[in-house]
């Protein structure tokens, strides 16, 4: 809209210079007030998705034990209290051991699934990606409840390994949709060019797809870390008391106290996200790749 | 390329997708299958499966008020919730689209994305000291004079809602995002200058060309909701009339699986019913669109 009368006038030089003065200023007006009314519910939502979490980071640094908002004095006593915990301490460790065990399990296995569904010609191409997409469509509690009774039959309950299965399985959906939509775009001809040139299969794919379905891997590696750092739904259900993710700590302590030294962790967590994100949107446009 | 006969490129094709779909035959489709037939078996007294098959976990799911009530209850705050996403993530979406590649370009995607890489507990959180007895809202409602004392915000079924739509926002934001960043600006343009004003160059043109997006969005954000349990429980506490609750509290306190497993089956039935219909739905009202 804010550019219109500008293209009219670039597009149509004589139809341009049909509609009268006081009418084009009007229209000018009436594009002006469009736009604020465009832009005032859209600050408003930006604001209700923003404030939550800003409260939380604004009250994690009260001075005294209570969440008040906005905190009468200031302090960065919780944060101090978290770091130094040995709980907290496991909790981080293992959350961090789970997103390098998730994000290599789910790029490798999203990157071959989306680049056999997105280039591949077999059939069963399309049953295959629905397949791989299908845990987005299960709503979270029963792939928890499903993954329960299975682990436990396993012994797999309260185990590492577990939980690596476990955020593999949700967060593998988010790796084949980003990286498929990279090897919708590539260019088949590049591949073909290797392989004229005398490269093998896998050095073609190595060398040439490989790099150039890069931002999708990188983006879906971003997704994948993400979903195994804040993954509650299935891990409050498999995990247990040798195996407490920091997200699920986060889950308990919020049920029982409310404490800013959790909201001191809450906000480490999110700003270690929002790091990501954006170290990562440098490399690829997390934007498009979704 | 020139030395592979066709077959061969396609048996390899479909090999790259092998270790996927074996990962997720045996870590989803298999637990699912379990849980299915958990569903079919009665159970004795102290909740423990009977090696019998009968339908009773089912009819106790649609007759008991319990679980009922939970699986109804469960599918109107989905569809109100999907819907708010939709018309609060129009606005936020269509402002995206339109602002040039810039730092507020970039503030408002990381508002927008951030929620989504935060854990659903710190979102969840967040609302809960938003909401507390001495929280943010209800210091303001009290230091305003609009209430005399705090009012029991958080076990309210407003405060579900609120958050719930909270936490699936930016679900809806990115398809619509891209469905109406996709749209040629000419056709804007042209409809201008063929001498429609803005309003109606938006509902005539913009909206049923975003309708991938919005379909997209209402297809994502459905299923999300009528599973979620992590966030009302949170908020609202364990007790609240939903499914994902009912689910939640027959595991871990009733230790009744079968019932639970069959709850689960009859939501993931309503969830894919949904979804069908929506879908659709979509599609229909897209190909009296476009022909």
């Amino acid at each position: 809209m804010a550019d219109a009368p500008a293209a009219e006038r670039a597009a149509t030089g004589r139809a341009a210079a049909a509609p009268s003065r006081p009418r084009r200023l009007g229209r000018r007006i009436l594009g002006g007030a469009g736009r604020v009314a465009a832009a005032l519910p859209a600050a408003l939502v930006l604001l209700f998705l923003a404030a939550p979490m800003a409260v939380l980071a604004i009250s994690s640094l009260n001075a005294t034990a209570s969440l008040a908002f906005p905190p009468s004095s200031l302090s960065l006593r919780w944060y101090a209290e978290v770091l130094g915990s040995q709980e907290w301490a496991v909790s981080l460790r293992l959350s961090g051991l789970l997103v390098l065990l998730v994000v290599a399990t789910t790029a490798a296995l999203g990157t071959l699934a989306a680049y056999a569904v997105a280039r591949g010609d077999f059939p069963g191409r399309r049953a295959v990606a629905g397949f791989a997409l299908s845990p987005l469509m299960v709503p979270e509690i029963i792939i928890a409840l499903s993954l329960l009774y299975y682990f436990q039959g396993l012994g797999l309950v309260n185990t590492i390994a577990g939980l690596w299965l476990a955020h593999s399985v949700v967060a593998l959906p988010f790796v084949v949709r980003t990286v498929m939509v990279s090897a919708q775009n590539l260019d088949p001809t590049l591949e073909r060019a290797a392989a004229s040139l005398g490269a093998g299969r896998l050095r073609v794919f190595w060398t040439v797809t490989l790099p150039l379905l890069r931002p999708g891997i990188l983006a879906g590696a971003v997704f994948a870390a993400v979903t195994s750092l804040g993954e509650v739904a299935v891990t409050a259900l498999v995990s247990g008391a040798n195996t407490t993710t920091v997200p699920v700590r986060i889950f308990s302590a919020v049920q029982f106290e409310l404490d800013p030294s959790v909201a001191a962790i809450s906000t480490l967590l999110m700003l270690a996200s929002v790091l990501v994100m954006v170290v990562v949107d440098r490399f690829t446009h997390l934007s498009e790749a979704l | 390329m020139t030395r592979t006969s066709p077959t061969r490129g396609r048996a390899a094709g479909a090999g790259y997708a092998l270790p996927a779909v074996l990962f997720l035959a045996a870590l989803f489709a298999v637990p699912l299958a379990r849980i299915l037939e958990l569903s079919l078996h009665p159970v004795d007294g102290t909740g423990n499966p009977l090696p019998e098959f009968s339908l009773v976990q089912y009819q106790r799911v649609l007759t008991e008020p319990f679980f009922a009530e939970s699986l109804r209850s469960s599918l109107l705050t989905a569809l109100l919730v999907t819907v708010l996403c939709l018309l609060l993530g129009y606005p936020v979406a269509y402002a995206l689209a339109r602002t040039r590649p810039g730092v507020l370009r970039t503030v408002m995607f990381v508002i927008v994305v951030s929620p989504l890489l935060t854990s659903v507990v710190v979102r969840s959180y967040g609302w809960v000291v938003l909401l507390s007895a001495n929280g943010a809202v209800n210091r303001f409602l009290v230091a305003t004079g609009l209430a005399d004392a705090p009012v029991p915000l958080l076990t309210s079924y407003l405060a579900i809602v609120v958050s719930v739509t909270h936490v699936l926002l930016p679900f809806a934001v990115i398809p619509l995002t891209t469905a109406l960043g996709g749209i040629d600006g000419n056709l804007r343009r042209a409809s201008q200058m063929l001498g429609a004003g803005p309003i109606r160059t938006f509902w005539r043109i913009t909206v049923p060309l975003s309708l991938p997006g919005v379909a997209t969005g209402a297809l994502v954000v459905l299923p999300l909701a009528m599973g979620i349990y992590i966030t009302p429980l949170l908020v609202g506490g364990a007790n609240r009339p939903l499914a994902g609750l009912r689910v939640y509290s027959q595991i871990t306190s009733v230790y009744d699986y079968p019932v639970a497993a069959a709850l689960s089956f009859t939501l993931l039935l309503l969830t894919l019913l949904c979804v069908t219909v929506l879908g659709s739905g979509f599609r229909f009202w897209e190909r009296r669109l476009y022909g």
